[in-house]
């Protein structure tokens, strides 16, 4: 079909349906005249208005396409050019990237301004005050060297103005697009009008992401451009790190993330009180089940079974809550850092491993290297 | 220089011994703790852990200070106290740094950690 809108052919739109010119041969011929002899019924039985076939300035024209069905499953016939059309589309109003979804999302919300303000230093000198979310803000822009484009995208991301008229015309339930009317078309005429459909079409589609962009948009255009570039950075790179707290977005599950916290450099003593040098690592937790701390890295320590990334980190009466609040964060990635930092018991040897060679293990992971 | 191995003798000169004292408890990993400040020849007499129970026990605290004591409370049940990863046993002096504030005033500066106790050493797969 689409290699016909791109051919120089004339089309017939009748009640909806699109007629392509008759061929002509002698069979057809024949047919065409049968269906015309008087007493034979012309109509579709199924679609009374519509004929088979239409004469038209001594032509014939026969009925191919339902107009509506075609651009019902717009999105099937021609998958490439919708996604083409659709991107263009959230281009111009910058609903690329999801950006609106992931700033509503209570996840990073929770992350970003309950359990962060734990872990960072807040407030200069010696006085102590909770800070406001737009504080919070405030202290990343600071601290993180946000790249000037998400500046320039929080100007056309302030600008509630073009959305706002694209609602009110999908809410004033104006038609989402004209019919073509009846008569003759040509493939260009009939292309262009197909892509103006395609494009309200889209826009109808939209309509419930529009809605939330909008809402999400409102609140930041009181708010500071600076706050609006660093919402925008965040949920475009979905994850940050300051003070040693970080979060990063999971790429297979969609709103989820790995929330850590950097223990440092930190020393273990053995039976003997020999020191070992512990290098810093990131202790996490996930957003998604089980919420049990583990380290990212390919990191050992008595309380890790292997040396490897990603170990739980062994744990003594932990109960994992159920939910992720922001409660049950500060308390997972805590204890876990207390288990590794403070947690090995040089005279108990607890643990899976213990930090001296002894006789009496069989010797698996190795600490000699951190001997300092 | 890590925590656990930097503690005592932590090269305070004489004319530092003079200077005030601010020390911070902090819960847990967090970053900031509660806040109290001694006089100079107020605290040299004085064991640490005494300081300590001291700033715990101080009323009329901000909102945010109520927060960050109720936290420290919270460490405190079954934890202990721990500076540069050590029990404080000793002086204040014996754990200080000295620092200054932005506009260049000098102070010394012990922090305190609450920890609440983790051993570890029981996971899923070997409880």
């Amino acid at each position: 079909m689409w290699q016909l809108l791109n051919s120089d052919m004339e089309f017939l739109v009748e009640s909806d349906f699109i007629y392509l010119p008759l061929l002509l041969d002698p069979e057809i011929e024949k047919e065409v005249q049968a269906l015309f002899r008087p007493g034979k019924p012309m109509e579709n039985s199924g679609h009374p208005e519509s004929k088979t076939i239409i004469a038209h300035q001594d032509r014939q024209f026969v009925k191919a396409l339902n107009i509506h069905s075609v651009l019902e499953n717009y999105e099937t016939i021609n998958a490439y050019d919708y996604k083409r059309q659709r991107k263009e589309f959230l281009r111009k109003y910058q609903l690329t990237r999801e950006v609106d979804g992931i700033l509503l999302d209570d996840t990073l919300k929770t992350i970003l301004f309950q359990v962060m303000p734990y872990f960072v230093r807040k407030n200069r000198g010696l006085q102590r005050k909770k800070l406001r979310d737009e504080e919070i803000l405030d202290l990343v822009g600071e601290k993180i060297d946000i790249p000037g484009k998400y500046y320039k995208e929080a100007k056309t991301f302030r600008d509630v103005e073009p959305l706002k008229a694209i609602l009110k015309g999908l809410e004033n339930q104006k038609p989402i697009f004209k019919s073509p009317g009846n008569g003759l078309l040509s493939a260009h005429q009939l292309r262009d009008w197909f892509h103006e459909a395609v494009h309200a079409k889209i826009l109808a589609s939209e309509h419930d992401r529009l809605t939330k962009a909008l809402q999400i948009r409102l609140q930041f255009s009181q708010a500071k451009p600076e706050h609006a570039a660093t919402l925008l950075y965040i949920a475009d790179t979905g994850s940050m790190e300051m003070d040693g707290f970080g979060f990063t977005r999971k790429n297979a599950y969609k709103g989820e993330y790995f929330v850590y916290k950097r223990i440092g450099e930190y020393v273990l003593k053995d039976y003997s009180a020999r020191s070992y040098l512990f290098p810093d690592c990131r202790v996490a937790l996930s957003t998604y089940t089980p919420f049990r701390p583990f380290v990212m890295e390919k990191y050992k320590h008595p309380f890790l079974l292997r040396h490897k990334s990603g170990q739980e980190i062994c744990m003594k009466h932990f109960a994992p809550p159920h939910e992720f609040t922001a409660e049950n964060a500060i308390r997972i990635l805590e204890e876990g850092l207390t288990a590794l930092r403070y947690g090995y018991d040089a005279r108990r040897r607890n643990g899976y491993h213990s930090l001296e060679r002894t006789w009496v293990y069989i010797p698996t992971i190795d600490f000699e290297d951190y001997r300092i | 220089m890590t925590d656990v191995e930097s503690k005592k003798d932590l090269q305070i000169d004489e004319a530092e011994k003079l200077l005030p004292l601010v020390l911070e408890i902090i819960p847990g990993h967090a970053a900031e703790g509660l806040i109290d400040i001694y006089e100079p020849g107020s605290y040299a007499a004085k064991s640490l852990r005494k300081l300590c129970n001291r700033t715990l026990s101080k009323k009329n605290l901000t909102l945010e200070e109520q927060l960050i004591a109720e936290d420290v409370a919270r460490q405190l049940e079954g934890g202990k106290l721990l500076c540069r990863g050590q029990e404080i046993e000793g002086t204040a002096l014996e754990f200080a740094v000295s620092e200054q504030t932005e506009a260049g005033e000098k102070y010394l500066y012990v922090p305190i950690r609450a920890i609440k106790p983790q051993e570890g050493g029981a996971c899923p797969d070997y409880d």
